[in-house]
């Protein structure tokens, strides 16, 4: 998992906003931001940056793969 | 080596309610975050746990009042008091602290987001504790102005620094069970047990056998 873990979410929707993939979803029922579609985190952070109450942790060991251009 | 009561109180009291609470946080499977960040909800969880602690810091627990002389348990509780007052006060500023220095949503925005998400009950619970904490300060500090203003006897002023106390406390726990970091089933028992326990000594004392501790008259 890109996204480790979401701890004491707030339900604010920032990190919904944030996500430049829409991985994050507010679940209907608790109203707390859930991982959804988590094959397509592009482990930018944006959401972990933007969480007000710092409840987003990203799994420290996922890293984008450097893209080099050829020639 | 020989180990009196008031020993057994001092270790026991350290034991359940710095030691234990420091496990329980360790043992806790939450990812580790940056030294300032763990440091700010160690800080938080010990004052919540010595909180607990203030329940047992009273005349009502004749376990500590039969060891101790009252005057030293209440210079403790008072003590203990204004230790955790500003630490509770200073945490929704704590919690945004740390942005000072991260990349990524500033921290007074980041205040201004979390204390208007009224749409979470973890919040919620949590304004309305801060307000009770706030209170139960004010009122704690200014206790004998308060008593000769409004002419009441001081016993009455217990009852109501205990009553406001177990408020404080219940929705405390529920809005950290609700959104902490740490909670797990472990940590969530021991604030319900330590709260509860706490609120059966107090009511124990003050509705059951209250004339000698509130001076009403039933």
């Amino acid at each position: 998992m890109t996204i480790q873990s979401i701890n004491g979410c707030i339900g604010c929707g920032e990190c919904v906003k944030s996500c430049p993939t829409d991985v994050l979803r507010l679940d209907a029922d608790t109203g707390k931001a859930v991982i959804k579609y988590v094959a397509d985190c592009q482990i930018c952070h944006l959401c972990r940056m933007y969480c007000p109450v710092d409840a987003i942790t990203i799994s420290p060991e996922k890293t984008i793969p450097v893209v080099v251009s050829w020639g | 080596m020989q180990v009196n009561s008031k020993q057994s109180i001092i270790i026991s009291a350290l034991l359940i309610f710095i030691v234990l609470p420091l496990l329980l946080f360790y043992l806790a499977d939450v990812p580790s975050r940056t030294f300032l960040k763990d440091s700010i909800s160690i800080l938080t969880i010990l004052s919540f746990s010595l909180m607990l602690q203030q329940f047992f810091l009273t005349r009502l627990y004749t376990k500590t009042s039969q060891s101790f002389k009252l005057s030293q348990i209440s210079t403790i509780h008072k003590t203990l008091g204004y230790i955790i007052l500003p630490v509770f006060l200073l945490h929704p500023f704590l919690l945004v602290a740390p942005r000072f220095f991260e990349a990524g949503v500033k921290p007074l925005d980041a205040l201004i987001i979390m204390l208007t998400s009224f749409e979470s009950l973890g919040v919620v619970l949590g304004l309305i504790a801060w307000g009770l904490m706030f209170l139960l300060g004010i009122t704690a500090i200014f206790r004998y102005q308060l008593v000769k203003k409004f002419s009441i006897n001081y016993k009455a002023w217990r009852l109501f620094h205990g009553s406001l106390t177990i408020l404080f406390m219940s929705l405390a726990s529920w809005h950290a069970i609700d959104l902490g970091r740490h909670i797990n089933l472990s940590m969530a028992v021991f604030m319900i047990v330590f709260v509860l326990s706490g609120s059966v000594l107090f009511s124990w004392n003050y509705v059951f056998k209250s004339e000698k501790l509130t001076g009403a008259k039933r």
